[in-house]
């Protein structure tokens, strides 16, 4: 039981209590191969409708910026609408999650919904495929061509920025490469460039067909070679699984499990789907150690609640203002690097609204927080701070009826939290004092997700 | 109330840690000492504020062809040097210029500027180099390295409900409140209250980590809010938040606050449309703001242990663009304000608008160097430690 909800924790984002119930159960090879059929038969996202941005380069500096907050607004959308794909039973919780591991490694901010979600779908078409044919999509996404300013990389005047990127973050890391060999690989990726719409084109006339040495070796190497000999490394699987695991596993490396991991990784020539299995079948992933060590991540936590109390939000953009004032905008990581994560998502500030997020949302309370101001002039904050949700408690209640304060704090602990916590007994005992059997349900629901240990998966 | 008796009551709530630092400085033992720690405030400009229609050279040729309809007149300038003179908003700083309160730092940026707003702001924020990407702030990499005693989370405090990454280390962070009463709402949750009180220690370590932010929250909200009540400012602010904020840790200041590091945003500095009215506004706000804050401390004698860094992520464009406004650029001024400045005035030369980088400015002063003369000089840190790479410093504290 414990290691279905740590499973679900890790490779999903928590399940609702109706799944919790159906699946407590399962065996961990049963509910491993629901994860990855469930994921392998989930078709493509659906493109969105295309945006108004031809014509871009001609507009006034006016029609430009009205474009640009039109194209930024529909892709905050598209992140509330992520999260809600990430806590919906009907999808897969295995590949959206997946998909958000890979979308924080290959960071990128997109400036148009379009290249958003083309960007995700590639992603999501190879997010447990083949790591090696990952790269080279991401390579050639437009998205991540103009984040990294490779349409600027042309043979007269390289731009290395995507192979310094692609070596020191996405691929083999630091230590592993000379800054000739950025230099190098950055002639082989010339050309590689994006058209206005949006779309991936080469451009023969700038790409450099002369010969490059890279790791010692010298050809007429074009992007995908180096692609190739960047993975011919060890070192590249040994980065890779290293990331992965302190993601799903734990931040504190076992090497001898990573060293495991990234040989079969390395042997199996890159099969993400192969190395996932092989961690969420091992024993030490279960391990007491692991369970419950890790720090939601702001959209861990919003995907989470909303499947605990089966949250619908009036107003999409509550999904919004959460991810702002919690710290991570889905689409808009901070920079190349992506979300530090772990300790790096609490100070004091979203500690308290983490922590009162329980109370905002069961007693539908105005959150206590501003957004800071956007650079641009004073505009009002659209955002609504009232998140207006509407929260469907019944299967809960269902679970609980009948059942004495002491038998609900464990089963709702049990439910809702990693290793089940130091409940503050006495006091829950009285803050439910004399209250209705639905009210002693919702504030033991509320107690227990305001602990700091609901915070942990 | 008599002035001896007030004296001797002053002195008889010495103990209390209420007692305002201004009235600290009354009391016989203290006469002569200013106070333990320097505190330094930082004020940013967010969206690259235009330099050039700040600190204007009013002499300069090319300023004036190549901004025909942005450029202030030299008629309007407030001209303080004779190459260099102030926006006419900024009227109430010119009285911190003649009494030697300002340095004024000109061509500030770094190497390979980033015309990005998030990412130049990261870069100041966490004191990079411009292809380096770093997670933690240089004031937070302080606490981290010269802070290990502080006990305080509000040892760095942001007036603000968010904190920002300058702010943030390795292992200690700032402490973001945008007003001690909305702090106090904040910890109002009876339960966490509760929990806030047991003792955390037998927890898992992330888990631990968190109760200890919690149980820190709550002892720094009830600090700060009896803090808050100690002393109210008699100064005029400008009504804006940005008003309100400086007055607010003009009040902490002077309340003896265990905050050394103070943290205040001004935002909107993004002009690329009819940049005028809007730019002038913010730094009519600013001047105004300033002016009454160092009155403030000055009134209290906390100006010497006082000082004020202003900064934005870059300046903008020499040329103006077609919307009447001025697209992204990279070198800019930074204002520094306090009562012990080495170098009143303007530091160094204006900028040269005959030599430009694709339109730009060139920088002369990497910002890290004034970040080292800070932490070493002011803050009494170890610069080569926290910014990773040696610095000279300048000449400023």
């Amino acid at each position: 039981m414990e290691k279905i909800k740590h499973l679900y924790g890790r490779a999903g984002f928590g399940l609702s209590v109706g799944e919790w119930e159906q699946k407590r159960n399962l065996s961990v090879s049963q509910a491993v191969n629901e994860l990855f059929s469930k994921a392998l038969a989930t078709p493509p996202l659906s493109p969105p409708a295309t945006a108004n941005v031809e014509g871009f380069l001609q507009m006034s500096e006016m029609d430009k910026a009205e474009t640009r907050k039109k194209e930024r607004r529909l892709v905050v959308l598209q992140s509330a609408a992520w999260i809600k794909r990430m806590s919906d039973a009907s999808e897969s919780p295995l590949l959206e999650r997946m998909t958000l591991f890979w979308h924080g490694h290959f960071a990128c901010q997109s400036k148009t919904s379009v290249m958003a979600s083309n960007q995700l779908n590639t992603i999501r078409k190879h997010a447990l495929g083949n790591f090696r044919e990952l790269v080279l999509a991401i390579a050639k996404d437009p998205s991540m061509i103009r984040f990294l300013n490779n349409q600027q990389n042309r043979k007269q005047k390289p731009n290395e920025n995507f192979a310094r990127e692609l070596m020191e973050l996405f691929t083999i890391g630091r230590g592993n490469y000379t800054e000739k060999d950025i230099k190098e690989a950055a002639r082989a990726f010339t050309g590689w460039s994006s058209t206005a719409r949006g779309e991936y084109i080469f451009r023969a006339r700038v790409h450099d067909y002369g010969t490059k040495t890279f790791f010692g070796q010298s050809g007429r190497f074009d992007g995908t070679d180096i692609i190739d000999m960047i993975l011919e490394k060890k070192q590249t699987a040994e980065f890779i699984t290293r990331k992965i695991y302190r993601y799903f596993v734990n931040e504190q490396i076992n090497e001898a499990h990573v060293q495991q991991l990234a040989n079969s990784f390395y042997s199996s020539n890159y099969d993400i789907g192969k190395l996932m299995r092989q961690i969420f079948l091992s024993d030490w992933f279960y391990e007491a150690s692991n369970r419950g060590s890790k720090i939601k991540s702001p959209v861990d936590l919003m995907a989470g609640m909303i499947k605990n109390l089966q949250i619908e939000f009036e107003n999409e953009l509550a999904l919004v203002f959460l991810q702002k004032s919690l710290g991570q905008s889905l689409f808009n990581p901070p920079n190349v690097a992506g979300w530090p994560g772990s300790r790096s998502w609490v100070d004091n500030s979203t500690l308290m609204i983490r922590l009162n997020l329980p109370a905002f949302l069961l007693n539908s309370k105005e959150v206590n927080f501003k957004l800071k101001e956007e650079f641009e002039a004073k505009r009002q904050n659209k955002i609504t701070r009232r998140l207006n949700a509407n929260l469907d408690l019944t299967p809960i209640i269902a679970q609980v009826q009948g059942k004495d304060i002491e038998a609900q704090v464990k089963y709702l602990s049990d439910y809702l939290l990693p290793n089940s916590g130091k409940i503050p007994m006495p006091l829950f005992k009285r803050i439910t004092r004399g209250k209705s059997a639905e009210d002693t349900t919702k504030l033991v629901l509320l107690g227990i997700m305001s602990l700091p240990e609901y915070q942990m998966c | 109330m008599k002035r001896r008796s007030f004296l001797q009551k002053s002195a008889m709530a010495s103990t209390s840690i209420l007692v305002p630092a201004f009235l600290k400085a009354y009391q016989p033992e203290n006469l002569f000492n200013s106070r333990s720690g320097k505190i330094l405030v930082i004020v940013q400009l967010s969206g690259g504020n235009d330099g050039l229609n700040t600190v204007i050279p009013y002499r300069n040729d090319i300023y004036y062809q190549q901004r025909p309809t942005l450029a202030v007149q030299k008629s309007e300038v407030l001209q303080v040097s004779d190459q260099l003179g102030l926006n006419p908003v900024l009227s109430p700083l010119q009285s911190l210029y003649d009494d030697g309160l300002l340095s004024i730092v000109n061509n500030v940026g770094y190497p390979n500027p980033d015309r990005s707003h998030f990412r130049s702001m990261d870069i100041w924020h966490t004191a990079s180099e411009s292809n380096e990407y770093l997670s933690t702030g240089w004031l937070g990499r302080y606490l981290d390295s010269s802070c290990q005693g502080c006990e305080a989370a509000h040892h760095a405090l942001e007036v603000d409900d968010e904190l920002s990454l300058a702010l943030k280390g390795q292992q200690k962070k700032g402490f973001a409140m945008s007003n001690p009463q909305q702090l106090k709402r904040q910890t109002n949750n009876p339960l966490l209250k509760h929990l806030a009180a047991q003792d955390h220690h037998d927890h898992e370590e992330n888990v631990a980590y968190l109760y200890k932010i919690m149980a820190d929250t709550y002892s720094s909200a009830d600090y700060l809010s009896e803090k808050a009540k100690t002393y109210s400012s008699k100064m005029t602010y400008p009504p804006s938040a940005f008003g309100k904020r400086l007055k607010q840790v003009a009040e902490l200041i002077s309340a003896d606050t265990d905050t050394r590091i103070y943290y205040v945003s001004l935002s909107g500095f993004d002009t690329h449309v009819n940049q005028k009215s809007q730019q002038e506004r913010l730094l009519k706000q600013y001047a105004e703001g300033m002016s009454a804050f160092v009155k403030d401390l000055k009134q209290n004698r906390l100006l010497d242990d006082t000082l004020i860094m202003t900064f934005s992520e870059f300046g903008r464009r020499v040329k103006q663009n077609a919307s009447r406004g001025t697209d992204h650029g990279t070198a800019n001024n930074l204002f520094l304000i306090g009562g012990k400045l080495k170098r009143p005035g303007f530091f160094n030369e204006g900028p040269n608008l005959s030599t430009l980088d694709k339109g730009d400015l060139i920088y002369k002063v990497d910002f890290r160097d004034i970040y080292a003369t800070i932490l070493d000089k002011w803050l009494e840190g170890n610069s080569k430690q926290i910014l990773n790479k040696s610095f000279r410093g300048l000449n400023l504290v």
